[in-house]
């Protein structure tokens, strides 16, 4: 049974290509057939593929599928294969049927596009690439995947290519991710001229073997790593590209920019967390990171105008958990954070997507609301969505899982009050943000008139989503409320299990979880006071308020530090010194092409007196070197 | 000559009997159908009894041949080619007027000159074998000699290869009378230095004289002045065969008479092939970067992969013979590809190999042009291709021998030569002129023959670049007894 | 090796042509008359050109004859060691014969050793 896996990124790779090639002469109804019955069949698979895991568990709780050696040359052996553990398991069947469901949520939501069959190509390759970056037993073929989903990101995001703005955002999330990948890409050449190898569970093998902790190549390899995580993951300081890739198609920002693609910097570091447990400095920047991040986006979320750009900063704020938690060496934390997160955020996606269908693409906020009454099925969407992402206590999967990260914030390896504090004043933001938007879109007076009611490919995803996101996070509850960290002892195989260094004295988990309960009332009572009793008509017009929409004002930093010099340079070099010489060796070719060209006279005796100066050549040369 | 012998003969003897079979056939009643199927279906049996032969090898037949792994590898990649040339002939020279029969018998002929190149492990079955392939190659390459190019081609193909061939007699000679021997194994002996065996001016002078005339076969710079006439004149089919059958031998003759040639390094000889590889990539890319007439951009581009093969020849070690055997593979199923692309365009009397014949090929014919896409993208050595393989293993081979030049020269003259590939790709892909004319193959299909072979083609050439490991091994295998 | 016969042989060789060219440069008579660039045809003066186009038959007969001529000598080669070469080299002769018959039979087929100026196969068609 575990031989299916290959038919996981299959199904949706052969669906892409057929859809690319035919996709605009199918009729829709192929089209669509195609499109979510590749990926549903690629979700069945993976369950089977899970079903058979946990029954009958491989040796060592792995499993590797090898596929085929690509070129061998010397030591150089790139080997495909597909490699299945407790951590790509999980990451699987939620790709799998997240995506599944957003698919078929996508149906509907893209009916009217003249890009129908692309949309589903893109959609398919980025599924198929999504899994060949969570199973490749090679970081060269994770590699490929991370460089697929970025191309289908890229693709996504400028997918109504027509208007200008969105191909600007697709170059922005391009160009800035890539400079993450660059560094990525250093950390594989530095690993494999290090190491020999790009197999995943080599490298971290010879990594342990060879590299003592803290040695200058295991801080090097982790932080280019690093870099890669972060631009992938928008987190701090590449995290500028995320808001503006809402451009896409909805179901593009579900799938893509909330619960899967950008947790790949997450998934990245937690398969590699060898390396990052090797070099203990670069993981605290990784907590670091993750603090600074979850703060600044929260603080940005707070006062957007937009629906989906609100909840790409809470993507970032949320991706910030999970980095905190990857700092904190609490790593089955962060591949847990991952699953409810990836849950409840698609689930507020496709209902924003919900709502801004109905009222004929309009995203600003405040030209919305008492949509309760007329959106239900979104309404409670946003609601059950909104109380996960913000926690709500016992009830939410979101209150689970953050909860982990808190208390592991302070008990942790690298734990501290301050990371436990930044958590709090995080989750204080996020609540706070979460019922602002509740608030300011389905209560108040209605300003917009609804067009259309989501049909049932719309709401049977949200439907799943909604209840996911309740119950997934009884998969992993504290002992103290009478649970079973399920999950994480399931991860422990492959992640080490969470520790807990520091206990006490008045940082328990119970009051760590007191307290995060608190703290979600006060963003709620808040959140109520402010948008629904005052009813606050106008965003906030404050200087602060200005700079943090404006995400802190890293936009215009980068602009004054990277772009404006590098235009400047360019257009001091408008004649292009450099290119002068290859200009030169391009005429030398040219030159040298006439020169050759006068030897082919067409004339047979000049032909064979070729060969016979030729041979008098040699004879010379074998003469004088005798 | 035992039983066993004419076992292990059995592909070569099987090939010569159809040549004649196909000769009869004529004699009895012409039919185009009929002569073809008999030399396919020759062909076929030839190939079916490699796996015969293969039950008594390795043995040396007579002093003549050597019949060894290596020997059925090739023949079977050679009879291989001849049937796909086959199959490709059949549609190109259903357009044409005047006899079409004969092209098969000589072919037939020219492929058994190979067979006996490939095998020949003494001079003069090698001589033999030289001119059993270039007497066939004269008739085909002049085969419509009712038109000028063709009939020019074979004339100076004649006697260039008629000059080239008394080089090699008088090398031949002149190493006689130096070593006493006529076995290549022996000479190979007084190359690799064994004790008492140093070899005189004499013998090295033989020894560049034979070279110069296995370099004109190769058309390897500065012996390769012929090739852009004759591959623009011979008709397509036979362009083909010049490409891959004669090349193909010839390359493995040399490549198991020198091998290891890496125990040559620092020989004069060994200067000699350096400098030919050197040369011939440089001067193949440098002449094809403004050539307008596909077919001798295609030649040019030959000279320059007859360089890449020798870099590889010139390396030491195993990873050299394996190397270049997959770079020939590779080569031989990308130029074949090309060339009956090419013959499948060019219907009716006139070839069309203008370059701006080609010009928005993909919006008419978008399979055959995405196909001559592939076999292009091949020769220039991208990713996922096979022709990328090869040369990726001939880097290795010259990496691991440390030709640190060499593998600049390749690299460099590699860049120059995306130049005219991409050119031609561009030409293909671009849009229609308005005032279009001439349409290639307008209506019609593909004929199925050479639509098969084309596709086999094709699909090798993406399983041979994405999946290598099978050949790899059977090459490793073949070039072991060799090594 | 000792190069030096071959360097005299060379010499002597050129000095012999030389000689000759040289001696009849010297010693000839040299007139420049009416009749002395013509070709000397034993007294006749010489119709028309030289230049005169044989049918390419003739070329054809002339190398069927070669062939066919030179085959002959494999069969004396063979005549002469008859009993060494025994049963094998007898039926590798005459495998030999036998092509060289089958070629007959085409080249006569095809309409080769006909004197006609049109193939018979290019009628037929």
């Amino acid at each position: 049974m575990l031989n299916l896996l290959w038919l996981a990124p299959a199904l949706p790779l052969t669906s892409a290509v057929l859809l690319a090639i035919f996709g605009s002469r199918w009729p829709r109804k192929l089209v669509s057939l195609a499109g979510v019955g590749s990926i549903g069949l690629a979700a069945v698979a993976s369950m089977l593929v899970a079903w058979s895991f946990l029954t009958a568990p491989p040796p060592g709780n792995a499993f590797v599928l090898p596929l085929w050696t690509w070129m061998a040359a010397g030591s150089f052996r790139p080997e495909f294969g597909l490699y299945l553990d407790p951590v790509s398991l999980l990451m699987l069947l939620v790709v799998t049927f997240v995506g599944f469901l957003i698919h078929l949520y996508s149906t509907e939501y893209m009916r009217g596009d003249e890009g129908y069959a692309r949309f589903f190509a893109y959609m398919n390759l980025f599924v198929a690439s999504m899994l060949l970056l969570v199973l490749g037993s090679n970081l060269l073929v994770l590699y490929m995947g991370w460089e697929g989903v970025g191309l289908c990101s890229y693709l996504l995001i400028g997918f109504w290519y027509r208007d200008a703005a969105n191909v600007r955002a697709a170059n922005k999330a391009f160009l800035v991710t890539r400079i993450g990948d660059t560094a990525f890409a250093i950390g594989l050449f530095l690993l494999f001229t290090q190491l020999g190898t790009l197999d995943i569970q080599q490298l971290m093998q010879r990594a342990q073997s060879q590299w003592p902790a803290g040695s200058t190549l295991a801080i090097a390899a982790a932080a280019l790593l690093l870099g890669g995580a972060v631009g992938k993951s928008a987190q701090l300081p590449l995290q500028t590209w995320l808001p503006d890739a809402m451009a896409g198609p909805t179901p593009t920002s579900a799938l893509i920019h909330a619960a899967t693609m950008v947790t790949a910097g997450v998934y990245l570091i937690a398969r590699t967390h060898v390396l990052f447990t090797l070099a203990p400095e670069v993981q605290l920047v990784v907590a670091v990171i993750g603090a600074a991040t979850l703060l600044m986006a929260a603080c940005s979320a707070l006062v957007q105008r937009d629906i989906k750009r609100v909840l790409a900063y809470s993507t970032i704020s949320q991706i910030g958990y999970m980095f905190l938690a990857l700092g904190l060496g609490a790593w089955s934390a962060a591949m847990f954070h991952f699953m409810t997160h990836a849950f409840f955020k698609a689930l507020l996606f496709l209902a924003a997507g919900a709502v801004i269908q109905s009222l004929h693409h309009e995203q600003d906020m405040f030209r919305m609301g008492g949509l309760r009454r007329e959106l239900p099925v979104a309404f409670w969407s946003f609601v059950i969505g909104g109380s996960a992402l913000a926690g709500l206590p016992l009830l939410t999967a979101g209150f689970f899982s953050k909860d982990l990260i808190l208390w592991q914030s302070w008990a942790g390896l690298n734990g501290s009050i301050w990371f436990w504090l930044c958590g709090m004043l995080g989750a204080l933001l996020t609540s706070l943000y979460t019922y602002r938007l509740v608030f300011l879109v389905f209560y108040g007076t209605a300003k917009s008139h609804v067009s259309e009611r989501p049909g049932l490919a719309i709401k049977l995803p949200l439907a799943v989503l909604c209840v996911l996101s309740i119950f997934a996070g009884y998969l992993d509850t504290p002992p103290h409320f009478g649970g079973v960290p399920r999950l994480s002892n399931f991860l422990n195989s492959t992640l080490p299990a969470l520790e807990e260094v520091h206990v006490g004295p008045v940082i328990t988990e119970v009051t760590t979880a007191l307290t995060a309960s608190l703290v979600f009332l006060a963003g709620f009572s808040l959140a109520y006071l402010l948008y629904y009793r005052r009813r606050v008509e106008q965003p906030a017009e404050s200087a602060l308020a200005r700079f943090w929409a404006a995400g802190w004002g890293f936009d215009t930093l980068y602009s004054w530090i990277f772009v404006r010099p590098f235009v400047w340079l360019a257009e001091v070099n408008r004649r292009d010194i450099v290119d002068s010489l290859y200009t030169a060796l391009a005429s030398l070719t040219q030159a040298s092409n006439g020169l050759l060209q006068r030897t082919e006279t067409g004339h047979v005796r000049w032909y064979a007196s070729g060969l016979a100066i030729g041979s008098a050549v040699f004879l010379g040369l074998v003469w004088w070197m005798r | 000559m035992t039983a066993s012998d004419l076992v292990a003969l059995s592909p070569l003897i099987l090939l010569s009997a159809t040549a004649l079979v196909v000769m009869l056939s004529i004699a009895i009643r012409r039919h185009h159908g009929a002569s073809a199927t008999l030399a396919l279906l020759g062909l076929a049996a030839s190939f079916a009894s490699l796996r015969w032969a293969a039950s008594v090898t390795p043995r040396q037949v007579t002093g003549l041949l050597l019949i060894d792994g290596y020997t059925l590898f090739y023949w079977g990649v050679l009879l291989a080619l001849a049937a796909a040339v086959v199959l490709l002939a059949y549609s190109y020279l259903e357009h044409q007027t005047g006899h079409q029969e004969e092209f098969y018998c000589l072919m037939l002929l020219a492929t058994a000159g190979g067979l006996v190149l490939v095998a020949s492990s003494h001079m003069a079955s090698l001589f033999l074998g030289f001119e059993i392939l270039s007497v066939s190659l004269y008739a085909l390459i002049a085969y419509l000699h009712l038109q000028r190019l063709p009939l020019e081609a074979g004339v100076k193909y004649l006697v260039l290869a008629a000059t080239s061939s008394a080089f090699l007699l008088f090398g031949m000679a002149l190493l006689y009378s130096e070593t006493g021997s006529m076995q290549l194994a022996t000479l190979a002996r007084f190359y690799m230095g064994a004790p008492n065996a140093a070899l005189g001016a004499a013998g090295w002078a033989g020894t560049v004289l034979m070279l110069t005339g296995i370099g004109f076969k190769l058309a390897v710079v500065p012996f390769h002045l012929w090739t852009p006439d004759v591959y623009q004149g011979a008709p397509l089919p036979t362009t083909a065969l010049v490409a891959t059958i004669s090349k193909g031998s010839v390359f493995a003759l040399l490549l198991r008479w020198f091998h290891p040639a890496g125990s040559l390094a620092g020989t004069p000889v060994w200067w000699a092939f350096v400098i030919m590889a050197a040369a011939s990539m440089l001067a193949g890319n440098l002449l094809a970067l403004r050539q307008n007439n596909v077919k001798r951009l295609l030649a040019y581009s030959s000279i320059a992969h007859m360089g890449y093969l020798m870099v590889a020849f010139v390396a030491a070690g195993p990873l050299a013979v394996q190397a270049a055997t997959y770079y020939l593979l590779a080569y031989v199923i990308t130029i074949l590809g090309a060339f009956g692309i090419m013959s499948v365009l060019c219907s009716g009397e006139e070839e069309c190999c203008e370059l701006e014949d080609y010009r928005g090929l993909f919006w008419q014919r978008p399979v055959l042009a995405a196909m001559f896409s592939a076999m292009l993208l091949s020769l220039a050595g991208i990713p996922l291709t096979a022709g990328f393989l090869g040369k990726f293993y001939v880097m290795a081979a010259g990496a691991s021998s440390a030709l640190w030049l060499l593998l600049f020269v390749l690299v460099a003259s590699s860049t120059i030569g995306l130049y005219y590939y991409l050119r031609v790709l561009v030409v293909l892909f671009s849009s229609l002129p308005e005032d279009h004319v001439k349409v290639m193959l307008p209506r019609g299909r593909v004929p199925a023959g050479a639509g098969f072979s084309l596709a086999v083609l094709v699909i090798l050439l993406f399983v041979f670049g994405l999946y290598p490991a099978p050949l790899w091994d059977l090459i490793r295998g073949i070039s072991a007894g060799i090594g | 090796m000792q190069l030096w016969p071959f360097v005299v042989y060379c010499a002597l060789v050129g000095g012999l042509i030389a000689a000759m060219l040289g001696l009849s440069y010297v010693l000839g008579q040299r007139h420049q008359d009416r009749a002395t660039g013509a070709p000397y045809e034993s007294g006749i003066v010489s119709e028309g050109s030289a230049r005169v186009r044989f049918s390419a038959k003739f070329y054809l007969v002339a190398v069927f004859f070669v062939i066919f001529d030179l085959e002959a000598v494999f069969v004396y080669a063979w005549a002469v060691a008859v009993r060494e070469a025994g049963w094998p080299g007898y039926i590798e002769l005459i495998t030999f014969v036998l092509i060289l018959g089958a070629t007959l039979a085409y080249l006569w087929r095809v309409g080769a050793l006909d004197w006609r100026s049109v193939p018979q196969g290019r009628k037929a068609r």
